[in-house]
């Protein structure tokens, strides 16, 4: 998976975590896994359509997403409930807005889809046929894991 | 957000003869429901969206044995295991039945480019379409019923 792909999430990510929840990210190792995502108890699922195709899941431990909420919206939230997910839906979408803004000022267009929120740790995501790319963001709440299984669509 | 009733017969229509060309088995159209809660996952969920005119998610449901049955007509041989051929290949299936949808709903003034199909394999979850609103259609086959759920609407 190429570099132009690769940061402008990365980037993304941390840019739109210290500006909605005010939290620092710390990158861990990136790996390169192939098989399916094993959910987290929240995952967000978006798809790209355009130049690159594709799928990214965002994993989330409950205690983040409850964490991220709570300063997004400036409001101790306990309970995952209705608004706090479309919170957590919209944190995916606008990094992966922002990480497909990034691509176009490259050169690279695409469309991202609506978030889907699967609730529910241990089940198997997986876009069959592609390699997937595990970026862990350590934040002080939980580690974030962004898998980018996206590629060049061919012709 | 209202799902709109002439989205379902381009996928029902689709449904039927991709899965009569590919699967040999007809279906039946069961009774049509309208969900706002987030929908319980059974073993294998394909998902699909849509961007362009129609934006949205599609998903559709399917036991595991209906889903190694389905693979076992296409390829003409007993598959025994949900590995990642056979995915692939119920992956294929919800690609070719969305992508025919979407060509019936372009003839009706309405493009839509769909995304690459992932599998969501684990029962008893939940996936949330957020503030998408899903219209399910159980399609009754001789391998058992998949749900077709439409968290669509007109851009």
């Amino acid at each position: 998976m190429e570099a132009e792909i690769i940061n402008p999430f990365v980037t993304a990510a941390a840019e739109v975590l210290r500006a909605e929840a005010g939290l620092t990210v710390k990158r861990g190792a990136l790996s390169l896994q192939s098989g399916a995502v094993t959910t987290d108890e929240v995952a967000v699922l978006l798809t790209l359509l355009g130049d690159i195709e594709g799928m990214v899941v965002f994993n989330f431990p409950l205690s983040l997403c409850l964490g991220l909420v709570s300063r997004m919206l400036d409001q101790e939230f306990e309970e995952f409930g209705e608004l706090a997910q479309s919170g957590i839906a919209e944190l995916g979408n606008v990094i992966a807005g922002g990480a497909a803004t990034r691509m176009s000022n490259a050169g690279i267009s695409a469309d991202i889809s609506v978030p889907t929120m699967i609730m529910g740790q241990g089940l198997s995501v997986a876009a069959p046929r592609f390699q997937r790319l595990v970026v862990p963001l350590e934040t002080e709440y939980g580690c974030l894991e962004m898998h980018l299984a996206v590629r060049r669509r061919a012709g | 957000m209202a799902v709109k009733v002439e989205f379902v017969n381009p996928f029902v229509t689709a449904a039927a003869e991709v899965l009569r060309a590919e699967v040999g088995t007809e279906i039946k159209r069961g009774t049509l429901s309208l969900q706002n809660s987030a929908a319980t996952t059974d073993d294998v969920t394909v998902l699909i969206n849509l961007v362009g005119d129609v934006e949205g998610t599609v998903m559709f449901s399917m036991s595991r044995e209906m889903a190694l049955g389905m693979v076992s007509e296409m390829i003409g041989e007993p598959v025994a295991e949900l590995d990642e051929l056979a995915q692939s290949g119920i992956g294929e299936l919800g690609n070719v039945i969305s992508g025919q949808a979407a060509t019936r709903l372009s003839q009706g003034g309405l493009s839509a480019n769909i995304s690459v199909p992932t599998l969501i394999v684990g029962q008893g979850a939940k996936i949330s379409t957020l503030d998408f609103q899903r219209l399910v259609v159980p399609l009754e086959t001789r391998l058992g019923t998949m749900k077709v759920h439409l968290a669509l609407r007109q851009k």
